[in-house]
């Protein structure tokens, strides 16, 4: 074997001794780059099994989502549809008008959605929303003092404060009492609060009141007897007066007086 | 003999081309390795994640309950308001 390759060698011209070595330089160069691509997709191919199977787990974890949003949209849309139709029932032609007050923008959507037609009027901004409450509960709120297409009544930055001005609260603010009803000189006439009820602590000079002569009855526990007053002497209009004459009605008059 | 420097020639940039590519496909699947090893990272962090979507079922009937409650109140209301 080695006289068939050494022999021509030698008698080799040197073009084709570099041509040799060229090509033995190629096939080495192949060898290599291609070893190593191998082992770097093999390298690939085990990542790859690694998230092949991270991605299963996904796959089966997700599987039961569809299934169960679709439920819970299911029993969502039940409920709004169960409550825009309850709406629709209680405020009638009024429901887009509150659903903008409430939502702006939101009023005209709702209408397509629930399939009617209509202007929508903003209540918001014609009502206070405690003149509408007050309204719907039958407190005669003034409301229809304004057109809908005027300005707004409610002030806009204590809407609150103004639907609360609209009844007097006992004890509250001053401002939602109600006036003295004495006409005159020195009005308006304030009392002062009364600790006990039925006495009053100052006369309306400004001097203290006297105090009550008595202490009220308190029972005793005891049975006291009474004589009875001498019976008035009988005349024309009282003939049928009753011989105990002290006896009173829960009206204060004797039975004869009715 | 000339014909022999020619195709000399031509191995020698033949090679210079090969190896050129190859360095290349090399480079690109050295590439892909770390890739894929932070995908597989990502995946195995989603999967952890997703043992939370075992709640939905617990929601699930939570809504049920107060899509039920929300039936009974507007059937109260339905009672207590008039209608329009």
């Amino acid at each position: 074997m080695d006289t068939v390759v050494v022999v021509p060698l030698a008698f080799m011209s040197l073009a084709l001794a570099v041509m040799l070595v060229l090509i033995t330089a190629i096939i080495a160069a192949l060898a290599l780059f291609l070893t190593a691509t191998i082992v770097q997709l093999v390298k690939i191919n085990r990542g790859l099994s690694v998230v092949i199977g991270g991605v299963g787990e996904i796959v089966a974890k997700t599987a039961p989502v569809n299934g169960v949003l679709d439920a819970i949209n299911g029993n969502l849309v039940a409920g709004r549809n169960l409550l825009e139709n309850l709406f629709i029932k209680k405020a009638g032609d009024d429901a887009g008008g509150l659903v903008e007050s409430l939502f702006p923008g939101e009023g005209a959507k709702f209408l397509q959605r629930v399939g009617r037609r209509g202007p929508v009027v903003n209540t918001g901004v014609v009502y206070t929303r405690g003149v509408i409450i007050l309204a719907s509960l039958g407190r005669g709120a003034p409301i229809g003092a304004a057109h809908a297409k005027g300005p707004a009544v409610r002030d806009p930055q204590y809407s609150t404060t103004a639907a609360s001005m609209l009844y007097p609260r006992p004890g509250g603010d001053p401002k939602a009492r109600p006036k003295s009803p004495v006409v005159g000189s020195g009005v308006p006439q304030r009392y002062e609060a009364a600790t006990t009820p039925g006495v009053r602590p100052r006369n309306r000079d400004g001097s203290d009141a006297p105090a009550p002569s008595a202490a009220p009855d308190m029972p005793t526990g005891r049975i006291e007897y009474r004589q009875p007053e001498a019976a008035p002497p009988a005349s024309g209009g009282g003939g049928d007066a009753p011989a105990d004459p002290g006896r009173l009605n829960v009206k204060g008059k004797r039975p004869w007086e009715r | 003999m000339i014909w022999l420097w020619i195709m000399n020639i031509i191995l020698v940039v033949s090679a210079v081309l090969l190896i050129g590519l190859l360095k290349g496909v090399l480079g690109a699947a050295k590439s892909i390795t770390p890739t894929i090893n932070a995908i597989a990272g990502v995946a195995g962090a989603i999967s952890k994640d997703l043992d939370a979507v075992v709640v939905l079922l617990t929601t699930q009937n939570y809504i049920s309950q107060i899509v039920g409650s929300v039936a009974n109140y507007g059937g109260s209301l339905d009672v207590a308001l008039p209608d329009a």
